[in-house]
């Protein structure tokens, strides 16, 4: 079985056929995606931004991460759900859209970026937690999540209008 | 929603440079859109931690108030983002909006959000007692208003 015919076989299921062909299911869906979006990226962003030295420089490291994080992740359950949903309506015009491939390796990147942060440079945070310029690896991986997140956007944009 | 009489002003805009420049590009529409919701996502961020913080929701490590306050220029210049980005949008499909009930709601709404920043998240949430009703009315307002204005932007294609 290849993937294009799963894609297939999910894009008739009912209810993603449903979404589909309502008139309004999958604007509203879409804009439920985009508010999971800002409450994902815009706190996940300021903690980037502090890692860059850039933001709430005279706050330790670990709370802004403990303070913006847990919005990060309420935002991103939303989003993946909502998302979820909106592929399985069209998941053959993903499955076949250069954007959309894009898209998931973006996030996938993203995905090992924060874990590489969280397992490696993070664990040690205590003895970097108030300087105002973090360790370079920090650094580093606050810049990528911050572009790999500009470039998930992007595709999502790109995808809609292809 | 909009009369008849308002039709002219907004085939001019189509016809302008930028009109034209914006539908004669392939890429042009979803890169632009791009930043436009990168900044709604910076405001609609904001507005969502500064003001469920003034409910409770979220760690306390710094007053609402003073939360507010630091994410006030970000929410000003990513208004700003939104209206640059927005006008070239708006001026490759003017007839769009034209006949969009959404497109006059979202303004009016956008014109309401600003005033409220500046006057009662000013003045009750920023410089105020952030437990006072006064300030949660505030955050609510600025909730609705907001979270309106992103829903209405995506309903101009359909409603």
């Amino acid at each position: 079985m290849s993937v294009l015919s799963v894609c297939e076989w999910i894009q008739n299921l009912p209810w993603a056929s449903g979404v589909k062909h309502s008139a309004w299911q999958f604007p509203v869906i879409e804009s439920i995606h985009s508010l999971a979006l800002s409450v994902m990226l815009w706190p996940a962003a300021i903690l980037d931004l502090r890692l860059l030295g850039l933001v709430m420089r005279r706050r330790p490291v670990s709370q802004v991460a403990a303070q913006f994080l847990p919005w990060t992740w309420t935002g991103f359950t939303v989003m993946i759900l909502s998302g979820l949903i909106l592929f399985a309506s069209e998941a053959v015009k993903c499955y076949n859209s250069p954007f959309f491939r894009t898209k998931v390796i973006l996030l996938g990147v993203a995905g090992v970026n924060a874990l590489i942060f969280h397992n490696t440079v993070f664990r040690g945070v205590d003895s970097w937690d108030t300087d105002s310029a973090t360790p370079w690896r920090a650094r580093l991986a606050g810049a990528s999540s911050l572009l790999v997140w500009i470039g998930v956007v992007a595709m999502g944009r790109a995808l809609a209008y292809a | 929603m909009l009369g008849e009489s308002f039709r002219p002003y907004f085939e001019w805009c189509g016809n302008t440079w930028l009109g034209t420049a914006v539908r004669d590009t392939v890429w042009a529409f979803p890169l632009i859109e791009t930043f436009h919701l990168l900044a709604l996502a910076i405001l609609l961020g904001s507005v969502l931690i500064v003001n469920l913080r003034v409910f409770g929701v979220g760690k306390k490590y710094v007053p609402a108030a003073q939360m507010a306050r630091q994410m006030e220029p970000w929410m000003l210049g990513s208004i700003g983002v939104l209206i640059a980005s927005g006008i070239p949008m708006a001026f490759s499909e003017p007839i769009k909006c034209f006949e969009s009930i959404s497109f006059p709601i979202k303004m009016g709404l956008i014109l309401l959000g600003i005033a409220s920043q500046l006057t009662i998240q000013r003045k009750w949430v920023i410089a105020g007692d952030t437990t006072a009703l006064k300030a949660k009315l505030a955050a609510i307002l600025s909730i609705a208003i907001w979270t309106l204005v992103g829903a209405a932007g995506k309903g101009i294609p359909y409603v």
